[in-house]
């Protein structure tokens, strides 16, 4: 009997039809052509930290846990190709055994690499991007089950389309990333009013590597975090914060946190400019009308603007603002009327976090939407990697029968 | 020193207020959890927190250092869940030393704020 799936907050549960755990790419690539010949679908696990259905199957769910190591390293070019497979925890820590590092990272580690690339996972900071910059090539597994490369050397538009492809023009199989050399950060945590984080934004914003907060909404106060490099960070102060902890060590150890409590998130991306505004309107409807069931906060970041097709920083430098709600309470009511404030600063949903937009609301958002699709009909025709939330999130149904 | 207190209290009256008047946090409507730990050793405390019509939840987990007080508001209280406001609960406080504890309120939902500070109930 197939066991249930569960995701990391345990809002999402559903039973494969089978699992699946190849050991190689042929294998992999034999058993998509078997589901491609007899119409079958097949959609492939990462570590189960995001919360939307991308990989909700009744059908084949694929296990890519013995894809794992460093595939290739060029010192040179700082540049490292690793299988599609491994936790973004054990990635750091071998990009480090290589003296190298990702630019940036998020809150957490506990995604799957190719987890965090496919969503467009980020962390904050005006300068940097979301991890998916990181990647210039690889190889996927499409929906004929032929092994296909991308290097951006090649095909610099497929790869733009790659970085955040949702699962749905592959399976990745190895991931070509290029790196930044191994840093050390020094860490900081600030406690403070909102309103005087809200009046000094734009220097915290501009002065720290690093800088996002968290406001607490049923006491209005915030907590700040700031990352320097440890021989730049003495200079940074924050005259109306007390320091209630700090830390220092290497990127991939200070940024990522440990989250022992879990939660329910739903994040979008605005243009920067809009950021300040949108906030003061969360905050001001969150405690209108959600103070009796919501305590948790709610977290304040920048990114850079990038050009994968269907980032949520795409083209427009960002602020992301995410809400979180206890995993055993009810978020439903919550995000969905956040959601609407959300929408009308022009909000991009994070994809691996609860929203709920679809593709005839998307659409307008992405500039490349259209092509990305067209590029996801060439990879995968009839449909592989569709599942029924994918179908109606890009507004494209299977073109072959559905397995009976 | 004596040793002073009890390891187990109950409080049974509880309903934070919803709105608040005034700036935040300094008048923000809330109910405190005072406690003593007058001891030589830190108290590890438990709150286990009930409801009208659903099953406790719990334990939110606080330490209390020895020869210190702590008071924490059950408003911020997160792990392992965001309790309601204006919901009635009850809860057991729970200790490995003997601590000593007060409950109080604080509503500021009209600008004219009422206070009110009780004894927990010492239940050993």
């Amino acid at each position: 009997m197939q066991q249930e799936w569960t995701n990391w907050s345990g809002s999402l549960r559903f039973t494969p039809g089978s699992t699946e755990t190849p050991s190689d790419e042929e294998e992999l690539a034999q058993l998509v052509c078997r589901a491609a010949s007899d119409g079958r679908t097949v959609r492939a696990a990462g570590a189960g930290h995001s919360s939307s259905p991308l990989v909700q199957t009744e059908d084949i769910l694929v296990s890519m846990e013995r894809f794992r190591g460093v595939e290739h390293h060029d010192p040179g070019a700082r540049e490292v190709t690793v299988k599609s497979g491994m936790m973004l925890r054990e990635a750091n820590r071998a990009f480090l055994d290589l003296g190298l590092a990702l630019e940036n990272l998020g809150d957490v580690d506990l995604q799957s690499l190719v987890g965090a690339i496919g969503t467009g996972t980020h962390g904050t900071g005006r300068r940097f991007h979301i991890l998916s910059h990181h990647l210039i090539g690889g190889r996927l597994v499409n929906g004929r089950g032929e092994i296909v490369e991308f290097p951006m050397e090649r095909d610099s538009e497929f790869v733009l389309a790659a970085r955040v492809a949702l699962g749905a023009l592959g399976i990745f199989t190895a991931l070509r990333l290029r790196l930044v050399p191994a840093f050390r950060l020094h860490r900081r945590e600030w406690c403070a009013h909102i309103e005087d984080c809200l009046a000094d934004l734009d220097r915290l914003i501009e002065e720290n590597r690093n800088f996002d907060f968290y406001w607490y909404p049923r006491s209005d106060e915030a907590k700040l975090r700031t990352l320097n490099f440890p021989e730049e960070d003495q200079k940074t102060t924050i005259p109306y914060a007390r320091c209630v902890k700090e830390m220092s060590g290497w990127s991939g150890e200070v940024i990522p946190r440990q989250r022992e409590l879990r939660f329910d998130e739903i994040e979008f991306f605005f243009p920067a400019e809009a950021g300040p505004r949108c906030f003061r309107e969360v905050r001001k409807r969150v405690k209108a009308r959600h103070r009796k069931s919501v305590g948790w906060r709610v977290l304040y970041r920048t990114i850079a603007a990038d050009n994968a097709y269907l980032s949520g920083a795409h083209s427009r430098d960002s602020v992301t603002i995410s809400l979180h709600q206890n995993n055993t309470l009810p978020y439903d009511e919550y995000f969905r009327d956040i959601e609407h404030i959300f929408r009308d600063y022009g909000g991009r949903p994070h994809w691996g976090k609860k929203h709920y937009l679809k593709a005839g609301d998307l659409r307008p958002l992405y500039p490349m939407w259209d092509r990305f699709l067209e590029l996801r009909q060439r990879m995968d025709p009839e449909g592989v990697f569709l599942n029924p939330y994918l179908s109606e999130l890009l507004g494209c149904g299977r073109t072959a029968p559905l397995h009976a | 020193m004596k040793i002073i207190g009890r390891t187990t209290w109950a409080i049974p009256g509880g309903r934070i207020p919803l709105n608040s008047t005034g700036p935040e946090p300094d008048f923000t409507s809330n109910e405190e959890l005072c406690i003593l730990n007058a001891g030589y050793q830190d108290a590890k405390v438990e709150i286990t927190v009930f409801y009208e019509s659903r099953d406790p939840v719990g334990p939110y987990r606080i330490t209390v250092p020895a020869k210190r007080t702590r008071h924490v508001r059950f408003n911020d209280l997160i792990a392992p869940e965001a309790m309601p406001l204006d919901t009635d609960y009850a809860c057991i406080v729970d200790s490995d030393v003997a601590i000593v504890v007060q409950f109080n309120r604080r509503d500021t939902s009209r600008a004219e704020n009422a206070l009110m500070g009780v004894m927990a109930f010492p239940v050993d």
